[in-house]
C-alpha cells in the first residue's frame, strides 16, 4: 500500500539513517512511502510571530500537493517537519483569516506544464484537507501496535529503553501534538509493542536544548546532559526519539558533553524507525548505525541480562 | 383610537439633568414641540426632575391639572423610574401610568449633532406618549409567604447564615450532604491572620447550630427539586440511609472496631484510614456513626453484619432506605463551597504521582493537632520531617489558558501561613515560596505575610515552576526565578501546591436543578456585582460564602451575614408584591400550541389540559416578553406593552 510520506530535508543530508530505516521497516510492514512531487523545506520552525503568515506558505505548498495527488495523509518522522505541518494545517481548518491570507499567496503560485513548459496560475485553494500524522499515530492507529507485535523478527527483551519526546511532537496541545503534553503514553505503547521495556524518566519531555546549540552551545550542553543523566540514573540502555535536532543535540553533541561533565562515558541513542527495523529483522547496514557518534550496536548484540522478573 | 377611546390628560416633564442631557439635545425644543401633540395636556422643561423642587413640580401639575399621564424625558428607567412612580403615587396617579422617555443614555450620551439629536429626543418622548396612550392602572400582585428557610450547605457559611437566620425568630432547615457538618473550615489547622485554632473556632458553631431549636438539621441529605417561587418553594430533598440510628447511638465506637472495611478518610484527605462504619471526627455533628453502604461489605448479615453483632445500642438497622422528604420553605440560602482544582490536571508538578507532592488542604490536615500526624509536619512517604519543603502557589488559577483565569483569593495567605507554621515546628527546615505575585489585601494581611518573611525566614521565589519529579528519594522542583531571568532547581522533602479553588458543585447539577445562574466559571451568579451581592437573579435565593466565588472566614461570614439579614427583610414583609406587568393570556386567542411554555426562562407558563389553553403563573412571570415575542397567535399581550401599543409607538418613530 502507498502513503505519502514528507521526509523533510534533514532526512535527505545529516540524518539517512532515520529515512532509511523508515523505509525500511515501513516495507516489512507493507507500505510504500511516496514522497509529494517537487516538495521542499517545510521552514523547519513555526513561526513565532502570529503576523508571520509568509512562514506558513511552505508548509501549506507541501500539504496542497499531497492534496492534489490525492493523498488524504501525509506522514512525518522528523518532530519538526510534523510540528509545522500540523500546525499549519490545524490554522487553514480552523482559522478563517489565515485560511485567507495563505490561500491569498498561494494562488498567485505558478503551474509549469512539465511537457509544454507553458506557465498558468490559479491553484485551487487549500482548505485543510489533508490529515498531518507523526509515524508513531500511523503505526498506533492504521497499522496497529499489535501487527507489529505479530511481526517481530529478533529480540528485544533484554533493552532497557527510555523513550525520549522531546518539545515538538507534543506541544502546544489542544489537538496538536500527539499525545498528553504531560502524561504521554504513545512512544512507551509502541517500545512496548516491540518486545522493549520501557523505562519512564522525568526528563521525557524536556528540551534537549535544540536551536541553542548554535547560538549559545555550552547551554545545550547541559540541557541535553540533563536528559541524557536522567535516562541513565532511571536505568536506561538507551533513548530513542524521532526528532533529528535531538538526535543531533543527544548523539552527535556527545564529545561536548564528555567535556563538560568528566563522569560521562556516552550513551546509545536510537531513532525509534531504527529499533522497529531491527525489530522487524531489517538487515543491520540500512540502519546506519555507523553515523551515531555513540554506535549503538553493542547494545542490540548484547543486550543486558533480563533480570528474573519478581 | 388608543386608550379606550377615551381622551387622556398626559403631562411631559423634559430633564436637563445639568449639561449631561442640555448640551446635547435641545431640551426647549423638545418640550415646546410636544406641546399640543394628540392627549398632551403639558410639556414643559426642568434643570433636574430628580431632584426635590423637580419632584414637587410633578406632583403639584398632576393634582392642579388632573393629570391622568406622566411622561418623564430623562435618563434610563432603571434610575429614576421607581422615583417618579413614587411622586405619582403620591399624588393620587397609578404609578403604572408613568413612563419614562429615555433620552440620555440612549440619546445625548452616545450622540454629538445637536439637531439630530433633538429630532430623535422628540420621537422617543413621542413614541412613549403612545404608549401611555394604551396603558392600563396597574395594581401590584400580592403573594404570600412561608417565613421559613432552607440553607444548602453546613460549612461556615450555612451555620452563619442559619444561625442568623433562627436568631431572627424564623425556622431554617439546614442540608448537608456529608454526614456531618462542619465543612471545609473544621479541616483546617489554624487560620490567619491571628492562627486561631480553626476547630477551636468553628466547633462551637455547630453545637449552637445543633442546639438551636429554630434549625432543623438534615445531615446526609441532598436537595433532589424544587418548585414554587419566592416564599412559596415546595423542596423534595433526599434523605440517604446513615444505617444507624442517630438517637440511638452512644458513641462507643465498637461497630468501628470490628469493621473488616478499610478505606481512605476523606476528613483527613486520604492521609489516613478509617473503616466502612465511621465517625467523620470527633467533635461530629450530629454525634453518630454512619455506614458508608459504597465501602460496606453489603448489609447481609450472612457477609458480614459484625457491626450490628456487637452494637449494644442496637443503634445500627439495616433497613434503612433512602427516602425522599418535602419541606416548605420561604427563601433558599445557597452555601455549598467549594473544591480543590484537581492535582491531576496539573501532571507537571506530579501531584497525582508522588506521595509527597500534595495539596494546600492535605498540608491543614497535617498541621492539625487532630490530623494524622497529631500536628507534626511528617511527609505521607515515609513519614520523615521534611527538611526542605516547597511551596507553589497559583496551582491551576490565575492561567487562562489552561486552567482557571481567576485568582482563587486565599492561597497567598494560607501559603504564608503554611511557611509560617512550617517554621515554627521545623526550626532548621528550609520553606521556599513560588509566587506570581502576593495579593495580601485584608486587615493585618501584609503585615502577617510580611512576617513570614521577616521574622520566619521563608524565601520567596518569584517565579513559575515547570515541574517537580522525583530522582531517588528527592523531589526536586525546576523553574524560574523571574527576577533574574535564571533557571532554578532546588531540591525538596516535600512540595505543597496551592490548588486552585473550584465551585463544589462539580458538574453544575445542583444549580441546574435548583434553576440557578452561574457565572462562566460554575460559581453562583450575583444579581449585580455591586449592588445585589448576596442575591441571586432567580428571587428568594441567596448566596453566601464560596459557592459565590473564592472567599476567606471573615468574608464568608459576613456575606452569609448578609444573606441571613436578606432572608429576614423577605420574611418581614405581610406579604410580597410582585410586578403586574406580566403575561397573561387571550384565552381566547390562544391555540394551545405551547410555543411560549419552551421560551419562559421561569417556568411559569403552563398548558391547562382542560381548556387546552396556557395558563400562567402571575407569581413566577418575570415580565420579560420572550413568550409575548414568539406567541404566533398574538393571545400573550403583556401588560402595558401590548402589540397594539408596540406599533402605535413605532408608527410615531417613523412619522419623522
Amino acid at each position: 500500500m502507498n502513503i505519502h510520506y514528507y521526509p523533510g530535508c534533514t532526512l535527505k543530508e545529516k540524518t539517512t539513517n532515520l529515512d532509511d530505516s523508515t523505509r525500511e521497516a515501513m516495507a516489512v510492514l507493507g507500505y510504500e512511502l511516496v514522497e509529494p512531487a517537487n516538495w521542499t523545506c517545510c521552514g523547519a520552525e513555526y513561526p513565532l510571530s502570529e503576523q508571520k503568515i509568509s512562514g506558513l506558505t511552505a508548509p501549506a505548498r507541501i500539504l496542497r500537493q499531497v492534496h492534489s495527488e490525492g493523498g488524504g495523509q501525509v506522514v512525518t518522522t522528523c518532530a519538526f517537519c510534523f510540528n509545522v505541518l500540523k500546525r499549519t494545517n490545524v490554522d487553514i481548518k480552523r482559522n478563517p483569516l489565515k485560511n485567507k491570507q495563505i490561500n491569498a499567496f498561494l494562488k498567485d503560485d505558478i503551474k509549469i506544464d512539465p511537457n509544454t513548459k507553458t506557465k498558468t496560475t490559479g491553484f485551487p485553494p487549500y482548505n485543510g484537507e489533508v490529515d498531518v500524522l507523526h509515524l508513531l499515530e500511523f503505526l498506533r492507529d492504521e497499522v496497529g501496535f499489535h501487527t507489529i507485535r505479530a511481526g517481530l523478527k529478533r529480540d528485544l527483551s533484554g533493552l532497557k529503553v527510555a523513550p525520549y519526546y522531546g518539545c515538538r511532537m507534543l506541544r502546544p496541545g489542544g489537538g496538536i501534538g500527539i499525545d498528553s503534553p504531560d502524561s504521554p503514553v504513545i512512544f512507551e505503547e509502541f517500545l512496548e509493542s516491540l518486545g522493549c521495556r520501557v523505562v519512564d524518566f522525568p526528563f521525557k519531555q524536556e528540551c534537549c536544548g535544540s536551536y541553542l546549540a548554535v547560538s549559545r552551545p555550552a547551554a545545550a550542553t547541559e540541557a541535553s546532559y540533563q536528559v541524557l543523566r536522567s535516562a541513565i540514573i532511571n536505568g536506561a540502555d538507551a533513548i530513542a526519539l524521532s526528532c533529528p535536532l535531538c538526535y543531533y543535540n543527544l548523539d552527535r553533541r556527545q564529545d561536548r558533553i564528555k567535556d563538560a561533565h568528566a563522569g560521562f562515558s556516552g550513551f546509545p541513542v536510537f531513532f525509534f524507525t531504527q529499533l522497529l527495523a531491527w525489530a522487524l529483522g531489517v538487515a543491520e547496514d540500512v540502519l546506519g548505525l555507523d553515523q551515531h557518534y555513540y554506535n549503538p550496536k553493542s547494545v542490540l548484540h548484547n543486550q543486558p541480562k533480563t533480570e528474573v522478573a519478581q | 383610537m388608543m386608550g379606550n377611546g377615551k381622551k387622556k390628560k398626559i403631562g411631559i416633564f423634559v430633564c436637563h439633568c445639568g449639561v449631561n442631557i442640555a448640551s446635547v439635545v435641545d431640551v426647549e425644543r423638545v418640550a415646546k414641540e410636544l406641546d399640543g401633540y394628540t392627549d398632551v395636556e403639558l410639556s414643559t422643561d426642568y434643570v433636574y426632575m430628580c431632584s426635590e423642587p423637580g419632584q414637587k413640580m410633578i406632583l403639584e401639575q398632576i393634582q392642579e391639572r388632573g393629570l391622568d399621564g406622566v411622561i418623564i424625558a430623562a435618563c434610563s428607567p432603571t434610575l429614576h423610574e421607581k422615583t417618579f412612580q413614587n411622586v405619582a403615587e403620591l399624588a393620587g396617579l397609578n404609578p403604572y401610568m408613568v413612563e419614562i422617555a429615555n433620552i440620555r443614555e440612549q440619546n445625548s450620551w452616545v450622540h454629538t449633532d445637536k439637531e439630530k439629536a433633538t429630532d430623535k429626543a422628540v420621537k422617543i418622548v413621542k413614541s412613549m406618549v403612545e404608549k401611555l396612550r394604551g396603558n392600563e392602572h396597574l395594581e401590584p400582585i400580592k403573594v404570600g409567604i412561608t417565613r421559613r428557610a432552607m440553607v444548602v450547605g453546613g460549612g461556615v457559611a450555612g451555620l452563619q447564615a442559619a444561625l442568623d437566620i433562627a436568631d431572627h425568630g424564623y425556622e431554617v432547615v439546614l442540608v448537608e450532604k456529608e454526614p456531618s457538618i462542619g465543612g471545609h473550615m473544621v479541616q483546617l489547622s489554624e487560620t490567619f491572620p491571628t492562627l486561631d485554632c480553626s476547630q477551636c473556632i468553628m466547633t462551637p458553631k455547630m453545637v449552637e447550630v445543633s442546639r438551636h431549636p429554630n434549625i432543623k438539621v438534615l445531615t446526609y441529605h441532598e436537595v433532589e427539586s424544587i418548585s414554587g417561587f419566592v416564599g412559596n418553594f415546595k423542596v423534595r430533598i433526599k434523605k440517604k440511609p446513615k444505617f444507624v440510628d442517630e438517637d440511638l447511638c452512644k458513641l462507643c465506637g465498637d461497630c468501628a472496631d470490628v469493621c473488616p472495611q478499610v478505606v481512605p478518610d476523606e476528613f483527613n484527605m486520604g492521609l489516613s484510614f478509617r473503616k466502612a462504619i465511621y465517625l467523620p471526627f470527633p467533635q461530629a455533628i450530629p454525634g453518630a456513626y454512619t455506614l458508608d453502604i459504597d465501602s460496606c461489605l453489603g448489609l447481609l448479615p450472612v457477609r458480614c453484619g459484625k457491626c450490628k453483632d456487637v452494637c449494644d445500642a442496637r443503634a445500627i438497622d439495616y433497613d434503612m432506605k433512602e427516602e425522599i422528604i418535602e419541606e416548605e420553605v420561604g427563601a433558599v440560602v445557597l452555601a455549598t463551597g467549594y473544591d480543590l482544582y484537581s492535582m491531576q490536571a496539573l501532571g507537571e508538578f506530579g501531584g497525582e504521582r508522588y506521595e509527597d507532592v500534595i495539596n494546600g488542604l492535605e498540608f491543614e490536615r497535617i498541621l492539625s493537632a487532630s490530623g494524622p500526624t497529631g500536628g507534626e509536619v511528617r511527609r505521607p512517604s515515609d513519614g520523615k520531617i521534611p527538611k526542605n519543603i516547597v511551596f507553589i502557589q497559583c496551582c491551576g488559577s490565575r492561567d487562562p489558558e489552561l486552567h482557571n483565569s481567576y485568582c482563587s483569593k486565599i492561597c497567598c495567605m494560607y501559603t504564608a501561613k503554611h511557611a509560617m507554621l512550617y517554621k515554627h515546628r521545623v526550626h532548621d527546615g528550609n520553606a521556599t515560596v513560588f509566587y506570581i505575585d502576593v495579593r495580601a489585601g485584608g486587615k493585618a494581611f501584609d503585615e502577617f505575610y510580611q512576617r513570614t518573611v521577616d521574622e520566619d525566614d521563608v524565601l520567596y521565589m518569584r517565579g513559575k515552576v515547570s515541574k517537580v519529579y522525583k530522582e531517588g528519594d528527592i523531589l526536586k522542583v525546576r523553574g524560574v526565578d523571574t527576577l533574574t531571568g535564571k533557571l532554578v532547581e532546588m531540591e525538596a522533602d516535600m512540595v505543597v501546591l496551592a490548588m486552585s479553588m473550584v465551585h463544589a458543585d462539580g458538574s453544575g447539577e445542583l444549580m441546574k436543578k435548583l434553576k440557578v445562574g452561574t457565572d462562566k466559571d460554575g460559581w453562583l451568579a450575583e444579581a449585580h456585582p455591586k449592588l445585589r451581592p448576596v442575591e441571586s437573579l432567580n428571587a428568594g435565593f441567596f448566596l453566601a460564602g464560596c459557592a459565590h466565588g473564592p472567599k476567606d472566614i471573615p468574608d464568608t461570614v459576613a456575606q452569609a451575614s448578609a444573606a441571613a439579614a436578606k432572608v429576614g427583610d423577605l420574611f418581614a414583609r405581610h406579604e410580597l408584591l410582585h410586578e403586574p406587568t406580566i403575561v397573561p393570556v387571550i384565552e381566547e386567542l390562544c391555540s394551545g400550541c405551547g410555543i411560549c411554555i419552551s421560551m419562559c426562562p421561569y417556568g411559569a407558563r403552563s398548558l391547562d389540559l382542560t381548556k387546552h389553553v396556557v395558563k400562567v403563573n402571575e407569581v413566577l412571570c418575570e415580565g420579560c416578553g420572550a413568550c409575548a415575542a414568539a406567541c404566533p397567535c398574538g393571545a400573550a399581550q403583556q401588560k402595558n406593552q401590548t402589540d397594539e401599543q408596540i406599533f402605535s409607538m413605532v408608527k410615531a418613530i417613523l412619522k419623522g
